[in-house]
């Protein structure tokens, strides 16, 4: 997805020839260049933020409360007062709407910070300490992977699931496979290598080493994961919530709202597909944006290529 | 590979045990069978014991799981108690009904993006290269069940609206006449379908990209071999092999029964009786259908690594 | 079709550049160069100086993004106006070419036999039967040991000499007029590497294949080469017999090339003679000389002027460099 219309030939040539012209750059600095050479990942980026400020703004700005019923004006479209209409019982959607995507991307960023916790820790420990441990979290993957997630998450979500906290929870629970994978795989990649090597033989303990040189090679990798992982929390959370098992009403999220609207699609398609479509520029922004960085941070790995 | 085979089976078994077992528990303790017979107790006592007596309410929740598999193990899957016939029998119908929606819709994904990752990677950075991958990102980013009541608002819906012409039915499977069928088929088939080629067809064209511009290509070019042979001989017989197998996976997924687009489109495959039987709980049925879908991912996860050796002569399994 | 002492392929003011970002790169600038029948030329230069894309250009394999300009003569047709049919019944027909890495140019899914059997196939109208009995006589004739068995077997079964055989067998499979070898044996050890040049020689002894040898390696051409020319930075910079070149060299660059070359009899401690610096960019060409730089010989005249392909004392022996008629005899300068 870059602008230029380079082929390998032609940047084996730019490499060679490039010694001469450019001065030496940091990391860092390449990393920043690429990033923003990358003009879909600024738009991502934009976009996210637009988008979550107004979710933010939305409930302040407006004169409704998210729970405020008004059965005298049931299913209105559209009007100056009620930018997005009201629903089945007079409650403004345009405030439901921007607290359910609220709480949608609240949502969204706790299970990608709770993954994200629960795979470094076992990916790092399976990959720093192999023997049993390998195998014990290698398995957990596996049987994360064997069990088909919507039940689990259906059977916890009915039970435990009914606060957007708990849904997170079980999310995370089911979404930190690959992340783990993704850091088992780079820590054992450092484990042998020889500034590790030089810090063991200095006397650094296990933690140390782990801790200090080995997980900060990790967050190149991790970081994409992430914002990739926060896109998927947020499709999965609405599914859910669109089969009736997810977040309960009155409770808004984006899932949740499509689900309360759905048995007026014929007449009232619009109050529908509206947080419907939050749900997709969300999720088109978040994986612009992790194209962009995995750009930025793998030269290597072009947002074009195989992932 | 038959012994390869074997013991790939053998070693996932204890895996799909302890899944099977995991699950019993938890639905056991997330649900209460027994929920509708406490409020009418004691004058329903006798359907209240039938309940006990059927999911062994009497034993310790870790025990009863061993109950299920040794009726299991003789092929005796249970009853399910909403349907009210062997959890098998509606196995097998709902299972034949996802089958038609997810046998065309894979048949049409494959076809679909094999056909685009081809066209893009051939024309890199053509207009037509950019229009097919914006619309895969757009097509990635759309929840299946936002994509699925799009396309009912306007084909079921809109479309009579505005044209008079009823071509699509939403309702479900209620009639045997063969237009109407395939009528209410075709949404959820191209609901499905569409995921797959977004997701597909990107990494279709990644991997055709990598092949197209490795030197057995030039080589190939070099012998005088004509285009057509070229991509549709050398180049796509490399690209098939990451794509096989990501296929064999696509295709169990499609048939474990897509809970969504089948929620969506009201129709009667196996994704649609989950969610009723985990609020019951039936839970002979919710067993059922996870030692379906799981079996069904195994077979098929194995069938894409066996097609990867078939595909890949360098791989050799032993 | 050609008279008598005609040459096989005329190549005239070829020029090949490539769209980037960043403006055009020129890889092959005013190129011109034949090559008779049967005779063999070398052309020589450093990674990125222009030899490959010279030959891609000629078999019009170069990347969609080139721009180029110029005649190829083959046989008394332009290759470079050739639509892309007229090119396909060239390519591995009349000219045919070996690639640098034995270990990619063969499709890993297809078997060996088949990958060359293909190539008499496009050429050639006979039964599938026919061509597999030619592919068993193009192994067994570049030496591959029990061809029959071989050709039945996938590239990851043949070594890395064994699979340069294959490519080789592949090229020669229709008798063609023109062999171009890019780099050859550079992806070879080193005891591998004098074999395939012994089947190269032989193939061409057997077939009367004219060969352009694309190298890097002064010290592989020669043994093998008529005639060599040397490519620095997109140009000509030298061209001449083998024995001007490498006795009566007339330019800097082609001297230095000459310096790096190891010598059998050396000490292994004693230092190559590197050429020091990198070789320029090509996409803003400064106006003097590109080898001014890192030139031993530089005057001020090659900061400002690029000097013009010479020809040295009426022979064919060319050589750009504002010093050609001054410079030393070789053997002062070198040991």
């Amino acid at each position: 997805m870059t602008d230029s219309s380079t082929t390998k030939l032609e940047v084996d040539i730019a490499i060679a020839t490039e010694g001469l012209t450019a001065e030496p750059k940091s990391f860092g600095k390449l990393a920043r260049e690429r990033f923003f050479k990358h003009k879909l990942a600024i738009a991502g980026f934009i976009g996210l933020v637009l988008i979550a400020s107004i979710f933010v703004l939305g409930p302040w700005l407006s004169p409704w409360a998210f729970d405020e019923p008004n059965v005298l004006n049931r299913r209105a479209g559209p009007s100056r007062d009620h930018p997005f209409g009201t629903d089945t019982i007079g409650r403004d959607l345009f405030v439901r709407t921007t607290m359910g995507g609220r709480y949608s991307l609240t949502i969204g960023a706790l299970v990608a910070v709770l993954a994200t916790l629960i795979g470094t820790l076992l990916g790092s420990a399976a990959g720093f300490f192999g023997k049993w441990i390998d195998t014990v979290v290698s398995q957990l993957v596996n049987l994360v992977l064997v069990v088909p997630a919507i039940i689990v998450l259906s059977v916890v979500a009915l039970r435990f699931g009914a606060q957007p906290v708990g849904i997170a929870v079980v999310l995370a629970l089911l979404l930190w496979t690959r992340i783990a994978r993704v850091v088992r795989g780079v820590v054992m990649q450092f484990r042998e290598q020889e500034f590790v090597m030089a810090a063991r033989a200095a006397g650094a303990g296990s933690g140390r080493i782990l801790f200090r040189h080995i997980l900060p090679n990790v967050f190149g990798a991790v970081i994409v994961e992430i914002t990739l992982l926060i896109g998927l929390a947020i499709v999965l959370e609405s599914t859910l919530s669109f089969l009736g098992v997810g977040v309960k009403p009155p409770t808004p999220t984006l899932g949740n709202l499509v689900f309360q609207a759905k048995g007026d699609i014929n007449s009232d398609p619009i109050r529908v597909l509206l947080p419907g479509m939050f749900i997709v520029a969300i999720v088109l922004c978040v994986n612009f944006l992790g194209d962009g960085l995995r750009d930025a941070i793998d030269p290597r790995s072009r947002a074009d290529e195989k992932e | 590979m038959f012994a390869y085979s074997i013991r790939r089976i053998l070693t996932t078994i204890p895996l799909l045990l302890v899944a099977l077992y995991l699950v019993y528990i938890g639905v056991s303790v997330t649900t209460d069978p027994l929920a509708e017979f406490r409020l009418c107790l004691p004058r329903c006592q006798e359907g209240y014991d039938r309940i006990v007596e059927l999911y062994n309410l009497d034993q310790s929740v870790f025990v009863r799981p061993f109950g299920w598999a040794a009726d299991a193990i003789t092929g005796d899957f249970g009853t399910s108690n909403v349907a009210g016939q062997p959890v098998s029998t509606v196995l097998w119908e709902r299972g034949i009904n996802s089958a038609m929606i997810a046998i065309p819709a894979f048949l049409l994904a494959a076809v679909l993006a094999l056909l685009l990752s081809v066209y893009s990677a051939r024309r890199q950075y053509s207009a037509g290269d950019y229009v097919l991958t914006g619309l895969s990102f757009f097509g990635i980013a759309f929840p299946a069940f936002v994509l699925g009541l799009v396309l009912q608002v306007i084909f079921a819906i809109k479309l009579p609206e505005w044209t008079g012409w009823k071509l699509f039915y939403t309702g479900g499977k209620r009639t045997d006449n063969i237009g109407e069928i395939i009528g209410t088929v075709t949404l959820p088939v191209v609901t499905l379908a569409t995921l797959f080629v977004a997701a597909d067809s990107r990494f279709g064209r990644a991997a055709m990209l990598e092949v197209i511009n490795s030197d057995f290509i030039r080589t190939a070019r070099a012998k005088g071999l004509s285009e057509r042979r070229v991509i549709w001989r050398h180049a796509l017989r490399n690209a098939l092999i990451p794509l096989v197998t990501l296929w064999a996976l696509n295709f169990s997924a499609l048939l474990g029964g897509s809970v969504i687009t089948e929620s969506v489109f009201s129709w009667p495959g196996l994704g649609q009786i989950l969610i009723p039987a985990l609020q019951r709980p039936d839970l002979d049925m919710v067993m059922g259908i996870v030692i379906f879908t799981a079996i069904i991912t195994v077979v098929f996860n194995l069938l894409a690594d066996l097609l990867y050796g078939v595909l890949d002569p360098r791989i050799r399994y032993d | 079709m050609n008279a008598p002492g005609a040459a096989l392929l005329e190549v005239d003011g070829l020029n090949v550049g490539f769209k980037t970002s960043d403006g055009l790169v020129r890889a092959v600038t005013d190129v011109s160069f034949r090559i008779d029948p049967g005779e063999v030329l070398a052309v020589v230069g450093e990674s990125g100086s222009g030899k490959s894309v010279t030959a891609l250009a000629l078999m019009k394999l170069h990347p969609r993004s080139a721009v180029i300009s110029g005649t190829a003569m083959f046989d008394g047709v332009d290759l470079l106006a050739l639509g892309d049919a007229d090119m396909r019944a060239v390519r591995g027909n009349s000219i045919a070419m070996v690639f640098q890495d034995p270990m990619t140019a063969l499709n890993p899914v297809f078997t060996v036999g088949f990958q060359i059997s293909e190539a008499v196939l496009a050429h050639n109208d006979v039964t599938k039967k026919a061509a597999w009995a030619r592919t068993v006589e193009l192994l067994d004739l570049v030496g591959v040991p029990e061809p029959r068995q071989r050709a039945s077997q996938y590239p990851h079964e043949f070594s890395g000499g064994m699979r340069q055989r294959a490519m080789i067998a592949m090229a020669i499979s229709n008798d063609p007029k023109l062999l171009i070898a890019d780099e050859p044996t550079t992806a070879l050890d080193v005891t591998v590497q004098a074999q395939v040049m012994e089947v190269l020689r032989e193939v061409r002894k057997e077939t009367g294949a004219a060969m352009m040898l694309i190298t890097h390696d002064l010290g592989l051409v020669a043994g093998a080469a008529d005639r060599v020319q040397v490519m620095y930075a997109s140009r000509l910079f030298e061209a001449g017999a083998i024995d001007d070149i490498f006795y009566d060299s007339r330019n800097p660059y082609t001297r230095a090339l000459l310096g790096s070359i190891p010598q059998v009899d050396s000490e292994r401690t004693e230092r190559l003679l590197a050429i020091p610096g990198n070789p320029p960019s090509l996409l803003n060409p400064s106006p003097g000389c590109p080898f001014m730089p890192r030139c031993s010989e530089r005057v001020e005249r090659c900061t400002e002027e690029l000097p013009t392909l010479l020809e040295i004392r009426g022979r064919e022996h060319r050589s750009r460099c504002h010093l050609a008629q001054e410079l030393a005899p070789i053997s002062e300068v070198l040991p």
